[in-house]
């Protein structure tokens, strides 16, 4: 069971907690930043990164073929809308997993999505999220920001996240939050006076109304990773991939999603600056696409995905990939793209990199024990 | 005690006068369900609802997707019009004012506060549209209207609930024995029968005996085996919207055991394992510590939960004697415990309180028309519950929202409670302004008056008194 919040509380010793908790966990190492963003609804990993010359697939999905897109090696190619992506691409900061996903094939978004975030096998059945879970492994306290109002199950599992999610409206002025500070220190109130020692700092909400888009929570988001004092892990949201009915090709819905994904790159990298170097940005999905078109010229539930990474804890640039083919037999029931690559093995390997943290302690006490595969020295730079 | 007036309820507001007896007061709500106190002209029946879902669904599925295919922006002007003929964006907010108008308008608002905390407990999370047909007209006709009723009524009728089937997926729960397996088409479209344990799972989890009563992996299975069956029956306009029935075609044939208990095939089995699990020690306490823990506090002791849980023995699980129990045990520990309030509870005492115009007026609401899409006024709830980060029909999770303080607790949370205490002040009344309103309300709804009326004197600006009383650790919590 987990330890609850109280009981840390009363076990950790006050001055703790006066410190903020942004303790120097890697006093002698950089600080490295991890984003995750999620992708709602099921990314169409065939949309985004598709496979070069392929009969199977040209044959089944006829008017969702995209032209002029972005030639990656001789078996991918990029949609032509993720402009910011392939910038990274180019500069060996740009990678793309093919054929991946959460071992989860029910094809419902309820249920997918909740194991996208627990990395369980049975819905519901975990309550805390997978990048929660490693951060209190990692002792990640107090470095979470999710770009929400509310806070995601995917962090779930350690104490003290912060959220920034600009609200309709005008604060109070300062001298109101100070004087509450005050009364909240006077009675000991410790998590509403750790709250109010947040949105102190947060003088800029008091003035002027802030965008909610995804492109301005990055660049906020950036900003903070950026800092030395600041959160190490960030999370996003975006709704809207479950894209039944005209999908279309360059400028259909998919594409919407996808450059919404793109923009979040390019502001992040914007507020990160040099430390894109320290940062390593992944996605998540709850599953792919089927590779057929529907009659309403969109696409139904499906299996394997495709995970985009960018950020200067790449390797290099590369489409990594155990490709299954697309031949009807080598479909996931004779309908989907396989996945090869439990996605799990991604992301434990991305935390161990990131979190420094051993990748088997990871795969033991985050994901119990299950058959994930190391890929750090494949991808990473360690 | 007057902390109590806030703790079972909203507290009490400016022309109501302070009970003499804060117990009797609170118990006297409990005994039966109340007629509603929204005087509009009509409140739908979930039915009714469920019908305008459907017509959403079908219209969209089988019309709207085919005839658009090519084109994404017409797609999506048809799919809007769609949307507003069928009222998706008006029916919760109607929803929520019948919901609110319980809190701040009724003689029953301790009532109204037990009304919350089962429709959280059997929660409709958010998927689909549930939230925007169908969830709020769930809550008032299963579970509102079996207050009065045996927990063993409410479990069986929330389990077989069209809402709880479709969002914990049991219409795709089918006998793998079932005569539906052995049916041709399955082998021909490679769709074999199998089981769903969503809602099973939930059952015990969730809604009765919760894990630590024990059960097994294969009892999860077996009450699934159970469950199977229990599906909307097959309609091909209404699609999944038809009403449910226990069809014996997808039922899973022999016996089950579940917890050691041995279980006949058919329809029955339902009300009996339900009858058996509702029954099982496991299932009184995890309630009973469930409702300390959202009345009193986050961490219920033994001495506060065993009263409820003798309560629920003497009576056979009648909801009336469990919830007097319950705000009797909140009487006892009122003066020792405060609960920090969750969103809407907050928004609701601090309207209270002040008596604040939060819920758009009948007519206001009367006057949307199908087909249109409704005003800002109308949709004020809806937004004003979603900006909060706590709408009750939006929950991600069937476990409903957390009743713990902590997962309430992040700054933008919490800058919300600053921003809406002050749009509160300047939606109360202008005479309501005063110190003499706001030395009132406070002797009446708090236990330390001059120790708070204390602390605002020094403040100069009303609004600024306002904001601070509606932070302070005593508003927050209650």
């Amino acid at each position: 069971m987990k330890i609850s919040r109280r009981n840390f509380l009363k076990g950790s010793v006050t001055t703790l907690f006066l410190a903020g908790f942004n303790l120097p966990v890697y006093s002698n190492s950089k600080k490295k930043n991890l984003v995750v963003i999620m992708l709602r609804g099921g990314m169409d990993g065939l949309c985004a990164v598709p496979v070069i010359g392929d009969k199977d697939f040209e044959k089944r999905r006829k008017n969702l073929i995209l032209d002029k897109t972005i030639k990656l090696n001789s078996d991918f190619a990029l949609h032509p809308r993720l402009t910011n992506f392939h910038k990274l691409w180019k500069k060996e900061m740009g990678t793309i997993i093919h054929a991946t996903n959460i071992p989860y094939t029910q094809r419902s978004h309820f249920d997918g999505q909740n194991l996208m975030e627990t990395g369980g096998r049975v819905p519901y059945e975990i309550k805390t999220g997978w990048l929660g879970r490693t951060m209190k492994l990692a002792k990640l306290q107090g470095d979470g920001l999710a770009l929400s109002l509310p806070m995601p199950l995917l962090l779930r599992g350690v104490p003290k996240n912060d959220n920034y999610y600009p609200a309709k409206g005008i604060m109070p002025r300062k001298e109101i939050l100070e004087i509450l500070r005050s009364v909240y220190l006077d009675k000991s109130e410790e998590e509403l006076l750790n709250m109010m020692e947040i949105i102190k700092q947060r003088s800029t909400i008091s003035s002027e109304y802030e965008s909610r888009d995804n492109s301005a929570l990055a660049l906020k988001a950036g900003q903070e990773l950026n800092k030395l004092e600041g959160p190490r892990v960030a999370v996003f949201e975006i709704d809207g991939f479950d894209t039944h009915a005209a999908q279309g090709g360059i400028d259909g819905s998919h594409s919407d999603c996808l450059i919404d994904m793109d923009k979040i790159f390019l502001n992040l990298e914007k507020g990160l600056g040099k430390e894109l170097n320290n940062t390593l940005i992944v996605t998540l999905t709850e599953f792919g696409r089927t590779i057929k078109q529907n009659s309403g010229l969109g696409t139904e539930h499906g299996y394997g995905s495709a995970i985009f990474m960018g950020g200067g804890l790449l390797k290099k640039s590369q489409v990594f990939t155990d490709w299954p083919g697309l031949k009807r037999k080598q479909l996931f029931e004779q309908r989907d793209l396989n996945s090869t690559i439990d996605s799990r093995s991604i992301y434990a390997s991305a935390m161990s990199t990131v979190f420094e943290v051993d990748f088997e302690r990871i795969r033991k006490e985050v994901f119990w024990a299950e058959d994930l595969k190391n890929y750090s020295d494949k991808l990473f730079k360690t | 005690m007057k902390n109590f007036f806030r703790k079972v309820a909203f507290g009490i507001g400016p022309n109501e006068n302070v009970p003499s007896d804060p117990l009797q007061w609170a118990k006297e709500q409990l005994n039966d369900v109340p007629q509603f106190s929204w005087k509009g002209k009509k409140i739908y029946t979930e039915k009714e609802l469920r019908k305008f879902y459907g017509e959403y669904i079908y219209g969209d599925r089988k019309i709207l997707r085919k005839k658009y295919k090519d084109d994404k922006h017409a797609y999506k002007i048809e799919k809007d019009k769609l949307r507003h003929k069928t009222g998706q964006k008006y029916w919760q907010n109607l929803e929520l004012c019948i919901r609110h108008t319980e809190a701040l308008k009724s003689k029953t608002p301790v009532h109204a506060k037990l009304w919350y905390f089962w429709g959280n407990h059997f929660a409709i999370s958010d998927k689909d549209f549930l939230a925007r047909y169908s969830t709020g007209a769930y809550q008032r006709e299963t579970i509102r209207a079996n207050m009065n009723q045996n927990f063993e009524k409410m479990v069986y009728e929330g389990t077989v609930a069209w809402a709880m089937i479709h969002h914990l997926d049991n219409q795709e729960n089918i006998g793998p024995k079932s005569e539906s397996a052995k049916e041709e088409w399955r082998r021909r479209e490679k769709e074999p029968a199998t089981i769903n344990e969503n809602h099973a799972r939930e059952l015990l989890e969730l809604h009765t005996v919760s894990p630590n009563s024990g059960y097994t992996q294969e009892d999860i299975v077996q009450l699934a085996y159970i469950m199977t069956g229990w599906r909307p029956i097959r309609d091909k306009k209404k699609l999944e919207t038809a009403n449910i029935f226990f069809s014996r075609k997808h039922h899973q044939p022999g016996k089950k055991v579940v917890m050691g208990k041995k279980y006949k095939s058919g329809k029955k089995s339902l009300s009996v394992v339900i009858r058996d699990l509702v029954n099982h020690p496991s299932c009184r306490n995890f309630i009973a510590t469930k409702l300390c823990r959202y009345l009193i506090t986050d961490y219920p002791t033994k001495d506060m939960i065993v009263p409820i849980v003798k309560a629920w023995e003497k009576s056979d699980g009648f909801l009336p004697e469990i919830h007097k129990a319950a705000v009797e045990v909140a009487f006892n520990y009122s003066d020792k415990y405060q609960k920090f309030q969750n969103p809407e509870n907050w928004l609701l005492q601090m309207s209270k309180m002040c008596d604040i115009n939060l819920i758009p007026g009948t007519k206001l609401m009367e006057s949307y028309e199908l087909g249109y899409k409704p005003s800002g006024y109308q949709r004020s709830l809806e937004r004003l519950l979603k900006e909060l980060g706590h709408h009750p029909y939006l929950v991600k999770q069937p476990n409903g929202w957390s009743d713990y303080s902590e997962d309430w607790m992040s700054p933008e949370l919490m800058i919300r409670r600053l921003i809406f205490a002050k749009q509160g002040y300047f939606k109360m009344k202008p005479s309501n302004q005063n110190n003499g309103f706001y030395e009132k309300m406070i002797r009446k709804n708090f236990d330390n008056p001059n120790e708070i009326l204390k602390f605002l004197k020094k403040k100069n600006q009303p609004e600024d008194r306002h904001i601070l009383l509606f932070n302070l650790p005593e508003a927050l919590k209650a």
